[in-house]
Parts: structure tokens; C-alpha cells; sequence
């Protein structure tokens, strides 16, 4: 008797001792595991810091706003925090730590591409910035860290399966203890009580003792509602059950006892013999530990972690078999362990499990999706995010993690979102598989980058709907900001300066045009746009421009305001005018040219004819002399020889004066002052009186107007006309008339007609060529240069001569003069 | 004995000329309308200056009574040499007559403004010539009435 109870307590304290230790051991493994979380969350938090750093100089590229620079230089230090937390975390793991240096190197490679990020978006304005982060350095980094933090990630999560699992064990082997223990107690208690039985005398306060005890561990293992523990007998047969077998199972222990474990194989094990062979292997070796297909009460099946371990009496009998199983289709556990890691995220976290289902999600995600957590769990992912996506997330969970992590899936994938309410919003999906001791799961981090798009598509839009109109111009086209910094530029630009796009955004204006310009350019920028535009600034201002290889060109500026959402932009639409400039100068050189050859040739005319008289003075004086004292001295023929010298001379004397006349027409720039054209008839008539009073002529005239002209040259123009209709006259009495009238504008047509000889129609343009005559010498004197210098007198003034005639019939020759400004 | 002679019935012209067709030309007609004039003839004005200044072989030369001067000379060119005769007190008296070809508006004008006595163009003709010359003669050398100033000394 006493020995029975002595074994029942020593089995009871061997038991408690086993119990303890399996308790250390698992709070270990516990402590191991959350430890290992820690890290895990660690390393989310490095990443999250990152790209928040990263959100930092882009917000910055963008907008230019320094919130953004404070907040990437504060994000930098976070992340600097979490990495000496985390260093600290892994000071026991040397394979982790060996990571470190990669890790540092990275994110300071991060930090300075983010730090050329930002000095180029203040030297060189948006679209530098923009650039280099679209030349995907940033991006290469930031690939290679989220790398080298999923291979942390990696190794802990392996950790984690192991240290779960080791966790497991223990407890397992704990539980089993505990039951074996309870087993033990229960018989030597049975067989306690069966003395107890036999000897009457009261044993009442140990058998309360036991009863307490037996209770207690049925509590204990009712208790246990993860585990599913019950035992069989020899051949199988149900002897007990606990609440975990009823949950898990789905049979009642009245339903269950007494029936053969079999039912809980699939039909195919069954018939293979499984159960029987199960039991036979557990037998065998005392213990036996298979994952395999359960069915369920309903028939359904799942996953079980099955542990089978012989009960044997003292003398080696079997007397059954326990099982304790667990349904590893249960996520419920990890569930737990996640939750912590994902709430602390802060983008919307979402994990998904191989069938596509939403099994965790955090309060972000509830916020960002509009669900209550409970509407979300169990749902198809693809409710929430693009169908496609979703089906590649789900193919993408289901291979293995290295896979998964081979491919990099979704790294900054950018789709859309799908609200409760409908509305779709932009995310950026990143995937990270997760593997449990349930299977691989997915972690999606949804992060909403609407504010983003937002930004980048207001950039966007005011690039495209500016550089299609800037690209249109034919000018080069340079949009200036308020702080003198080119923001765009057309092509055109780009080749007049001869600079490259990228060369010239972002950088001061002033380096491409004058300083003095592109300050007050800047100024007027400073101003509301109602005043610049009122001030018409820079309105074609000629200025230099400045190219790269520092050749300076002409060019013309015209400013305009342009009012943006980021306030008042200057448009300077610049044109290079160097053709222009060199057309203008090409053409000044040949009006100066022509000037000058018309003054040389005049001068020419005027010199040679000049300077010709001088001798030609002496050959007609000479011959003049020779002939008054020697003529008839002589033989007749030296008279007649003297005769045609001195006759030639004279001759020759006329044509080179009258040249000399008609040279000194419009010689020089003629000052067209307002005379009296009746005074300068006048004047005319006077000098040709004695031609007049020779002839006998008539000549009458009309009130004549006052016009614009040199008066000696008009006093000329009607002294020849006048003397002509004189001279070329049939016998009889010349008459003349001079007239005058407006032809409709404000020019004035003069006529001077005459009822004389009348002209050929055919000589009508030749009489007004220089030395031309239609008679002989010997009709009419004269060289034939008068109507030339008429022609050119006329046409000094601007106007223009003809002559309307018949032979017999008089002529009538028609001048056209501008009318005066103040006579009308 | 120049001067006496100058001073008598003799009329003292100094021709500065350099064209020696138009010195024989003005010697003839000056011998046809007046025989009692010495024509002297200076060919450019560096001459005609040293003959004013009775320089070198100059040194008797008479001090003229008339200067008829071309504008265009070899050395010094009319236009000085009359800016020189009329700077001079002794010889600003003189009167002086630019005979020239020239018609240019501005060498009148110059010529006037460097008080030049009047001013003549040569005509291209013989006879128009000789009666410029005799016209010179009646009126420079016979009505008009000069001031008996010699030369200073």
C-alpha cells in the first residue's frame, strides 16, 4: 500500500520535474522566437526607414520644398537608430552580423545618391533630379539593400521555423510527459484504489487526493484546445478525448469512444491499411511522429501533425496508445505571431495564403481598403487589389520562398486599389513570402501613393501641356521660376545655346543671357503677372545671348508670365536675330556700296568731265587762236583742217558740260523743301526769254501747286521741257502750256504741252537716254542730254516722266511730283 | 627801278599758274588788252610766296599791283597760298583773284571766306577768255582804286 502511494508520488513529482523542465526549455524557445520577431520587425523598420528616406529626396526632386529635405535628413538618423537596435538585436547571430557592412555600405550609397539628388534639384532644377532618378542608380540600391534586408529577413524567418518547431517539440514532448504521467498516476491510482477497495480502512483523505489530481489533469487536458490528445486502446479503439480532439475532429467524446481511429484516415489509407500499419510502427518503436491527411467528422480533411507513442503497464504490456495531433492548416497561431509585426507597419499590410485568401491584415489596410478587419479576413485578395496582380501574388506565394525572392516579385510595383465603397486608388505593391510552419503565406505591403501620383502627375501634365506648345515654337523657348532657374526648354534651345537639355535645367538663366537682363527677368517674375503684362516687359529687348562654347549672339526677348501652380513663371521666347542682324548690315553695306558707287560714279562723271576740260580748254583755245591769226595765211585746206579742230573742240566742250550737268543731278541727298512751282516757272521762263522772244512762243500757263522738291532742279526741269517745246517747232507761233492737277492720290501731274514737230511714238522711251537726239546737228543744236536730266531730275524726286505725242501733232510731256504735305 | 616803274605807268600782275598753256594763253590776251602790264608767273605756290616775300631770286621782285591765282598747284595749293597773302599786313591789300576751272560750290565759298577778291572760272572758249581777261583789266588794273601802301620796310 504504501509502496503504491510512495510510486504514485514519485511518479507525480517525476512528472512535475519533467514538466518544469519541458516548461524552462519551452519559455526558451519562446524567448528565442521573440527575439527572433523583434528582428523581423527590425528589419521591417530598416526598410520602412529607407524608403522613407527615399520618399525624402523624391518629395524633393519634385516639389523643391524643404519639409522634404528636413525630413529626409530626419529619416536618415531613424534609420541610422534602427540599425545600431538592430545590431544590438543580433550581437549573438555572426552569420547576420557579417551582413552589416553590405548593409551600411548600401544605405550610405543610398544617402549620397539621395544627397547628389537634392544638390542637383537646387543647381539644376527638376528635371536634372528627375533624371538621375530615373537613370535608376537610386533604384539599383535600393533593389540591392531590400536584397541584402530579405536575406536577413530570410535567415531569421528559417530561424523562426525552427525555433517554432523546436518550441513545439518541447512542448509536445512536455505534453506527452504530462500525459504519461497522468496515464501512470491513473493506474497506479486505479490500482489504489482497487486496495483501497480491498483494505476498508479509511483512506479517505489520500483517495480525495487522488481524485483531486485526476481531475485536475483532465481539466489540464481538456484544457488543451490546439491539440487534439486522446487514447486508443491496443487495437485501436477510442478510450478518451479532450476538447482539442472534439474542435479539431468534430466528434463528441460520447460519439467517438469505442469507435477504431481509422475513421479518422481518408478512405484510400484505410484501404491501404494505414491505421493498422500506424499502429504497428508505433508499436514497434515506441513512439511514431507523421504529418498526413485527417478527415474531419463532416469528412472534410486537413493537415495533421500526428504523434503516436505507445502505453505500456510495468511489465511491458501494451495497453494502448496515445495520440496527440494538431491541425496544421490552423493559422491562427501565426496569426498571432504576425500581428504584432504588421501593425506596426505603416503601410497597409496584407497576408495572403495559398489560396488566395486574406488570412492577417492591419489597421492600415482596414483604413486604406474602407473594411472592418472581419469583412476582409477570408476574402479573396483580389476584392482588394487587381485581379491579375492578385492571381500572379497567389502563383507567386505558392512557389517556394527562394523562388519568390529570386524573382524579386512586386518590388515597387505600381497598380491600382480597389476601396470597399469602389473608388480605385494607386499602390505600390511589395511582396515578400513568408514561410510558416502552415506553408508559404505572402506579405503584401500596399502602400497608398496617391498623394504621389498626384504630385507627379501635376509635373507631368504641366510638362506635357507646356512642352507641346514650347516644342511648337519657332523660337528657343526657356521657362524660367522665380529664382532664376530654367525649368524648361525647348529643343530649339537647346540648339541655339548649343547646351544640352539636361545641361541647362535647373541652372541660373543668367547663364545663358546677359546678367543685367536675366535679374530684371527675374524681377518682373516677382511681380503679379497684371504688372508685368501691363509693363510689356522685355518686349524684342535686343540683347546677347551666351552659347556653351562661350560665343556670344544677337538676340531678341520677349517675356511673358505664365501663372502655375507653382506660382509665376517667366516664358522667354528668345530669338537668335543673327541672320537678321547680318541681313540688316548685308543690306546697309550694299546700300552704302551703291551709294558709294553712285557718288563714285558721279564723282567720276563729275571728275573726268572736269578734268577733261582742261585740256580739251586748251585744244579749243589753241585751235581758236590759230585760227583767228593764221586763217587765210595759210593754204584753204590748213583753214578747213583748222576749222573741223576747232569746230570738234567745241563740240566736245558741250558734250563733257552738259555730262557735267546731268552728272550733278542727284549727286547729293537732296533736301525736298516746299516750293513754289509756279516761282520756279517763272524762274525758267526768265532764263529762256531770249528763246522765247527769238521764237515768239506763247507761253501760258494754269495756277501751279506747291510741292516738295529742290527748287534749282525744278527750275531746270521746266527750263528744259519749256525750252524744248520751243526749239523743236514748226514754223509758226510756238505755243506752250503748263498745267497741273491731282490724279486722284496726292500726287500731282504736271504738263507741259506744245503744238511743235511731235515725236515718233517708237523714240518715246529713247529720247529720254542720255545723249540721244531724233535730228541733226544741223536742224536742231544740242547734245540730247536735256530729257535725260529731266528723267533723272523727275526721278530724284521720286516721280516719274513720259510723253504722249504725235509727229505733227505737238507733244505733251507728263511729270508726276509728290504733293505737299501742307497744301492738300 | 621795278618799283619806279610799277609806280609809273607799269602794271605789276602776278599770275600764279602752272599750267603753261593757260600762262601763254593770259600773257596773250593781257599783251592784247593792255601792253603796259608786267605779267609775272609764279608755277606753284611755294613760288608765289617767295616772289611776296622777295625770297631767294626773288629778292626784287616788285610788289604785284593784282594776284590772279589757279586754286589747284603743285607744293601749296591756291587755296593756302591766299590764306597766306591774307594773314599778311603787307599783303592782304592786294587784291587777289581766284581764276580757276573749277565750279565747285565749296571752293567758292572757301575762297570767298579766306577773302579772296573775287572769284573767276576760266571760260573754255578763246574768245570768252580774252574778255574776261580785258575785263579784268578794265576794271582791276584801271577803275579800281587801291591804297598806296608798299611793301613794309
Amino acid at each position: 500500500m504504501q509502496l503504491a502511494f510512495a510510486s504514485a508520488i514519485l511518479t507525480l513529482l517525476a512528472v512535475g520535474a519533467i514538466s518544469y523542465r519541458g516548461m524552462v526549455l519551452s519559455s526558451e524557445s519562446d524567448r528565442s522566437v521573440r527575439h527572433t520577431h523583434e528582428v523581423l520587425e527590425n528589419l521591417q523598420d530598416l526598410l520602412i526607414s529607407m524608403q522613407s528616406v527615399e520618399s525624402g529626396y523624391r518629395g524633393f526632386a519634385l516639389t523643391g520644398s524643404e519639409k522634404y529635405f528636413q525630413s529626409f535628413h530626419a529619416d536618415i538618423l531613424r534609420w541610422q537608430r534602427d540599425l545600431t537596435t538592430l545590431r544590438n538585436l543580433i550581437a549573438d547571430n555572426p552569420a547576420q552580423q557579417r551582413q552589416f557592412p553590405a548593409l551600411e555600405r548600401l544605405a550610405n550609397q543610398k544617402f549620397e545618391f539621395g544627397e547628389k539628388v537634392i544638390s542637383l534639384r537646387r543647381t539644376k532644377g527638376l528635371e536634372a533630379a528627375a533624371d538621375s532618378i530615373l537613370r535608376g542608380q537610386g533604384q539599383r540600391i535600393m533593389d540591392e539593400f531590400q536584397g541584402v534586408v530579405r536575406g536577413l529577413q530570410n535567415e531569421e524567418l528559417r530561424l523562426l521555423v525552427l525555433r517554432n518547431a523546436d518550441a513545439q517539440q518541447r512542448l509536445g514532448q512536455t505534453k506527452i510527459v504530462l500525459i504519461l504521467g497522468t496515464v501512470l498516476f491513473l493506474l497506479i491510482a486505479a490500482a489504489a484504489g482497487w486496495s483501497v477497495q480491498r483494505d476498508t480502512s479509511g483512506r479517505g483523505l489520500t483517495e480525495e487526493a487522488l481524485r483531486d489530481s485526476e481531475e485536475r489533469y483532465r481539466m489540464l487536458l481538456d484544457g488543451v484546445q490546439d491539440y487534439a490528445i486522446y487514447m486508443l486502446d491496443p487495437q485501436g479503439q477510442v478510450v478518451s478525448w479532450n476538447a482539442g480532439a472534439e474542435r479539431i475532429k468534430g466528434y463528441t467524446a460520447e460519439q467517438i469512444i469505442g469507435h477504431n481511429f481509422s475513421c479518422f484516415f481518408p478512405p484510400e489509407d484505410i484501404e491501404r491499411g494505414r491505421p493498422v500499419e500506424v499502429l504497428r510502427m508505433t508499436a514497434a518503436s515506441g513512439r511514431h511522429e507523421e504529418e498526413g491527411m485527417r478527415v474531419r467528422k463532416d469528412g472534410s480533411r486537413f493537415l495533421a501533425r500526428v504523434t503516436l507513442t505507445t502505453l505500456r503497464d510495468a511489465s511491458g504490456n501494451l495497453r494502448g496508445f496515445s495520440e496527440i495531433s494538431r491541425d496544421l492548416s490552423e493559422s491562427k497561431e501565426s496569426g498571432a505571431k504576425y500581428r504584432g509585426l504588421l501593425e506596426a507597419a505603416p503601410d497597409a499590410m496584407v497576408v495572403v495564403n495559398q489560396g488566395g485568401e486574406i488570412v492577417l491584415l492591419n489597421v492600415q489596410a482596414e483604413k486604406q481598403f474602407g473594411y472592418r478587419r472581419d469583412e476582409l479576413v477570408g476574402q479573396k485578395v483580389k476584392n482588394i487589389i487587381p485581379e491579375g496582380f492578385a492571381e500572379r501574388l497567389i502563383a507567386d506565394g505558392t512557389r517556394t520562398a527562394a523562388d519568390a525572392l529570386a524573382q524579386q516579385i512586386g518590388t515597387g510595383i505600381e497598380l491600382n486599389g480597389r476601396r470597399k465603397n469602389g473608388s480605385e486608388f494607386p499602390i505600390e505593391i511589395m511582396l515578400s513570402p513568408l514561410e510558416s510552419a502552415e506553408g508559404i503565406l505572402v506579405t503584401a505591403a500596399i502602400r497608398d501613393i496617391s498623394v504621389r501620383k498626384d504630385a507627379e502627375k501635376h509635373l507631368a501634365q504641366m510638362e506635357s501641356r507646356y512642352r507641346g506648345l514650347l516644342e511648337a515654337a519657332p523660337d528657343a523657348m526657356v521657362v524660367v521660376n522665380q529664382t532664376g532657374e530654367i525649368v524648361l526648354l525647348n529643343v530649339q534651345a537647346e540648339k541655339q545655346f548649343g547646351y544640352r537639355r539636361d545641361e541647362l535645367v535647373g541652372q541660373k538663366v543668367k547663364n545663358i543671357i546677359p546678367e543685367g537682363f536675366a535679374e530684371r527677368l527675374i524681377a518682373d517674375a516677382l511681380r503679379s503677372a497684371e504688372d508685368a503684362l501691363a509693363q510689356q516687359i522685355g518686349t524684342g529687348i535686343e540683347l546677347t545671348g551666351r552659347r556653351k562654347n562661350g560665343s556670344d549672339f544677337p538676340i531678341e526677348i520677349m517675356l511673358s508670365p505664365l501663372e502655375s501652380t507653382e506660382g509665376i513663371l517667366v516664358t522667354a521666347a528668345i530669338r537668335n536675330i543673327t541672320r537678321r542682324k547680318e541681313d540688316e548690315a548685308h543690306l546697309l553695306q550694299k546700300v552704302e556700296e551703291l551709294n558709294r558707287s553712285n557718288e563714285e560714279s558721279g564723282q567720276f562723271a563729275y571728275i573726268a568731265s572736269h578734268d577733261l576740260q582742261e585740256p580739251l580748254r586748251m585744244v579749243a583755245s589753241y585751235t581758236q587762236l590759230l585760227s583767228r591769226r593764221y586763217k587765210g595765211k595759210l593754204d584753204s585746206d590748213a583753214d578747213e583742217f583748222i576749222s573741223f579742230a576747232v569746230d570738234g573742240a567745241s563740240r566736245m566742250q558741250r558734250l563733257i558740260q552738259d555730262l557735267l550737268a546731268y552728272s550733278r543731278v542727284g549727286t547729293k541727298g537732296m533736301d525736298l523743301l516746299d516750293t513754289s512751282s509756279e516761282a520756279a516757272l517763272q524762274q525758267a521762263l526768265i532764263n529762256l526769254r531770249g528763246a522765247i522772244e527769238e521764237s515768239g512762243a506763247l507761253v501760258t500757263h494754269d495756277l501751279l501747286p506747291t510741292v516738295p522738291a529742290d527748287e534749282m532742279q525744278l527750275i531746270q526741269l521746266f527750263q528744259n521741257l519749256v525750252g524744248n517745246a520751243i526749239k523743236y517747232q514748226n514754223p509758226g507761233i510756238p505755243r506752250v502750256h503748263i498745267s497741273a492737277a491731282r490724279n486722284g492720290g496726292k500726287k500731282w501731274i504736271f504738263s507741259v504741252q506744245d503744238n511743235g514737230l511731235g515725236i515718233d511714238p517708237q523714240y518715246f522711251e529713247k529720247i529720254f537716254g542720255v545723249f540721244q537726239r531724233l535730228h541733226k546737228r544741223e536742224e536742231f543744236a544740242g547734245t540730247g542730254i536735256g530729257l535725260a536730266i529731266c528723267k533723272k531730275i523727275v526721278e530724284g524726286h521720286g516721280g516719274s516722266i513720259s510723253v504722249e505725242s504725235q509727229l505733227g501733232r505737238g507733244s505733251t510731256f507728263r511729270f508726276a511730283l509728290a504733293g505737299s504735305e501742307r497744301k492738300s | 627801278m621795278k618799283a619806279t616803274r610799277g609806280e609809273g605807268m607799269f602794271k605789276e600782275v602776278l599770275l600764279v599758274e602752272d599750267s603753261p598753256g593757260d600762262v601763254r594763253l593770259t600773257q596773250e590776251a593781257f599783251r592784247d588788252a593792255n601792253s603796259s602790264i608786267h605779267l609775272h608767273v609764279a608755277s606753284d605756290g611755294v613760288e608765289a610766296m617767295a616772289f611776296l616775300r622777295h625770297e631767294g631770286v626773288h629778292a626784287h621782285a616788285p610788289r604785284p599791283d593784282l594776284i590772279l591765282l589757279d586754286l589747284n598747284l603743285p607744293k601749296m595749293d591756291g587755296r593756302e597760298v591766299l590764306a597766306n597773302i591774307k594773314k599778311d599786313d603787307g599783303l592782304k591789300t592786294i587784291p587777289t583773284i581766284i581764276l580757276t576751272t573749277s565750279e565747285a560750290e565749296a571752293d567758292i565759298l572757301k575762297s570767298y571766306q579766306l577773302q579772296a577778291n573775287c572769284y573767276l572760272n576760266k571760260p573754255a572758249q578763246l574768245d570768252a577768255f580774252e574778255s574776261l581777261v580785258k575785263s579784268i583789266n578794265d576794271f582791276w588794273l584801271t577803275k579800281v582804286k587801291l591804297p598806296h601802301q608798299r611793301q613794309s620796310g
